[in-house]
């Protein structure tokens, strides 16, 4: 964001000096507030075991390399009690939050992007494109989207085949899901930009912009977006929660990947053989509560976000 | 509520109806290959049955209009297809769509009662401990997915207290003496089920009534009411209520196509006989012609729904005009 400040770009100070809360004041007030605090924590500590579990519990075990007993219970050698191929549910669970985490974070990228590119031009330009583009986020707000992301998930898969190619380490097969979250998540997103961009595009800087010349992309990039980058970043936390359920819910009914488990196809696995009806309780709990605790700390980071940047209700805390 | 907000509400709906038909057509239809991959994969599919099915759906022609128009025809007849074992999608459907009926009906109802209670009251005694607890407690049941509370109930109160069955909607293979006996061997397999629909819509619920309450409690009017010496079960009954329960009205119909996900969840953990594990069997076998008709039938249940609410809303919110 300092960008826009350094540039000689004649419009470039101009968003920069209006930007209505920095983000690094909005980070600060978070943290200052308890929700904030204990959810930032749970992610950070999420965050570390995603980017490197086999440092902590080392490569991802498989039928060749388990060790253990078939669906033992938690023991000495086992925390965590092992799975029905003898593998450590302290191994599986670590690996699958990299996976779950991963999945989640692009899936993210590409719900918001889509979102707020829509939400922004749909706000700036009006007419026409605004109602066509809103038309259809309405349609995707109120449809069951979940039943399109299983049938879009396995048509691509039957197109495109679920080869062992992998994107950003993620196999072929669950980048289908993370664009399927995508294309089925956007319309909440570019409904919270649109009607930011409205009213921002009233204001006097905009019209000072396109006084001395600036065209509508221009301002759309340069004007627009540094000031609805915060309303992004709040929404995007809120994605996420909602991109892990998703994740985990098509994982659940057999869209996952064996090869690389995410907490859902664990779930799945779980249930699968049986775990609730065996009582195999380790099983299930340990990647449920690790979805539960995410999710959670997720929403409570949304939330508190969400407070910060809308002024109407913070007043009446 | 004016004939023009009817009209537009109508027109909305019959829209997003047209473009779920188009999507069905386009994804199963148009794609490269569709047809012969949604054939092709069946092994009960004869030689003959093949060029009979290819004539009727007019693979022969040209993609539109003629397979277009016929396409359209054959749905709005509630002709789906078939199912890999050679039976009409409508039939399988219309067989599997009570049990869910019946679990999601009243799953939501309960929600609905329980959830709207506690969000009122935990908006109208902010800060008091119910709406501590309540609040922490909504949000942790938001934050789970539904099968996840299934799996938990189903170990401990099926397989670890033995209180209940652990799946399906009634006892395989038993003989009822008399229809109470049939009646409380369905309860008894509802009741986990049922348990767990409602403990995951009564979070949400109770969410978004408490907001709208805590928005609601800080307009002029109910200033106004209690300034007017107005007791405090009166201008929550009275003022804040009525006004309050409108937005929820329009969050829980849109949520019906989120919460649908859920539902479709929660059979499979518990095995009902519904049009979840309906799904979820035709994903396993790829049956594109029955994953296309629940998603047909799911999506126009779900904008009937918002059709119906949008009239309420219309015609208790005297605001409402265009």
């Amino acid at each position: 964001m300092s960008a826009s400040v350094t540039t000689p770009d004649a419009f470039g100070d101009v968003p920069a000096r209006r930007r209505l809360a920095s983000s690094g004041d909005l980070f600060r007030r978070l943290l200052r507030r308890p929700d904030g605090l204990i959810g930032v924590v749970i992610l950070v500590t999420f965050g570390l075991l995603a980017v490197g579990p086999d440092l902590l519990v080392g490569p991802l075990q498989t039928a060749v390399t388990a060790v253990g007993p078939r669906l033992s219970p938690p023991s000495a050698a086992f925390p965590l009690g092992t799975d029905e191929l003898g593998r450590s549910l302290v191994n599986l669970t670590a690996h699958a939050t990299r996976i779950s985490m991963v999945i989640g974070l692009l899936a993210t990228a590409i719900t918001v992007g889509i979102g707020a590119l829509l939400g922004i031009v749909s706000g700036y330009v009006g007419g026409r494109t605004d109602a066509a583009i809103m038309r259809v986020a309405d349609f995707f707000l109120v449809i069951p989207t979940f039943v399109l992301a299983i049938i879009l998930t396995s048509i691509i898969r039957d197109l495109a085949g679920s080869g062992a190619r992998e994107v950003f380490g993620i196999r072929f097969g669950l980048i289908a899901i993370v664009v399927v979250i995508g294309i089925t998540s956007w319309s909440s997103t570019a409904r919270i930009i649109r009607s930011q961009t409205l009213s921002l595009k009233e204001r006097a800087f905009v019209d000072r912009a396109r006084a001395v010349g600036a065209g509508n992309l221009h301002i759309m990039r340069r004007h627009i977006l540094p000031n609805v980058i915060n309303l992004i970043v709040a929404n995007a936390v809120l994605v996420f929660a909602g991109a892990v359920l998703t994740e985990t819910t098509l994982s659940f009914v057999g869209l996952g990947d064996p090869f690389q488990p995410s907490w859902g196809q664990l779930l799945d696995a779980s249930r699968e053989v049986g775990a609730p009806s065996l009582g195999a309780w380790w099983y299930f709990v340990p990647p449920g509560l690790c979805i539960v605790v995410v999710v959670f700390a997720f929403t409570l980071v949304g939330g508190a976000l969400d407070d910060l940047l809308n002024p109407k209700r913070r007043q009446r805390r | 509520m004016s004939g023009h907000y009817v009209a537009r509400r109508f027109a909305t709906a019959a829209f997003t109806i047209v473009l779920i038909v188009l999507i069905n057509f386009v994804l199963f239809r148009a794609m490269p290959g569709s047809p012969e991959r949604v054939l092709a994969r069946n092994p009960n599919v004869t030689p003959e049955l093949l060029a009979q099915t290819r004539a009727r759906w007019g693979f022969d022609k040209p993609l539109f209009p003629d397979q277009f128009v016929r396409y359209v025809a054959a749905t709005a007849q509630l002709d789906l297809g078939y199912t890999f074992r050679g039976r009409p999608v409508a039939d399988v459907l219309a067989q599997r769509i009570w049990p869910t009926v019946l679990l999601f009906g009243l799953g939501e109802a309960i929600a609905i009662v329980v959830g709207l209670a506690l969000g009122a009251y935990s908006g109208w005694r902010r800060g008091g401990p119910i709406d501590l607890v309540g609040n922490g407690v909504s949000l942790l049941l938001y934050s789970t997915p539904y099968f996840l509370l299934g799996m938990a109930l189903l170990l401990i109160f099926a397989t670890g207290l033995g209180w209940f069955p652990t799946f399906g909607m009634s006892t395989t293979g038993a003989t009822f003496a008399n229809p109470v006996d049939w009646l409380i061997d369905v309860l008894r397999h509802l009741a986990l089920p049922l348990t767990t629909v409602s403990l995951g819509l009564i979070g949400q619920y109770a969410i978004v009534m408490r907001s709208s309450i805590i928005e609601t409690l800080s307009e002029d009017y109910i200033t106004t009411a209690r300034a007017m010496g107005l007791r405090d079960g009166r201008v929550l009954r009275r003022h804040a209520l009525p006004n309050a329960m409108l937005p929820t009205v329009t969050l829980v119909a849109i949520n019906l196509g989120y919460v649908v996900a859920g539902a479709i969840t929660v059979e499979v953990v518990f095995n009902w006989p519904g049009l979840g594990t309906l799904t979820v069997d035709a994903l396993a076998s790829r049956d594109y012609g029955v994953l296309q008709g629940v998603f047909l039938l799911l999506s126009v249940a779900v904008v009937l729904a918002n059709l119906a609410a949008d009239l309420v809303y219309g015609l208790f919110d005297p605001r409402v005009r265009a």
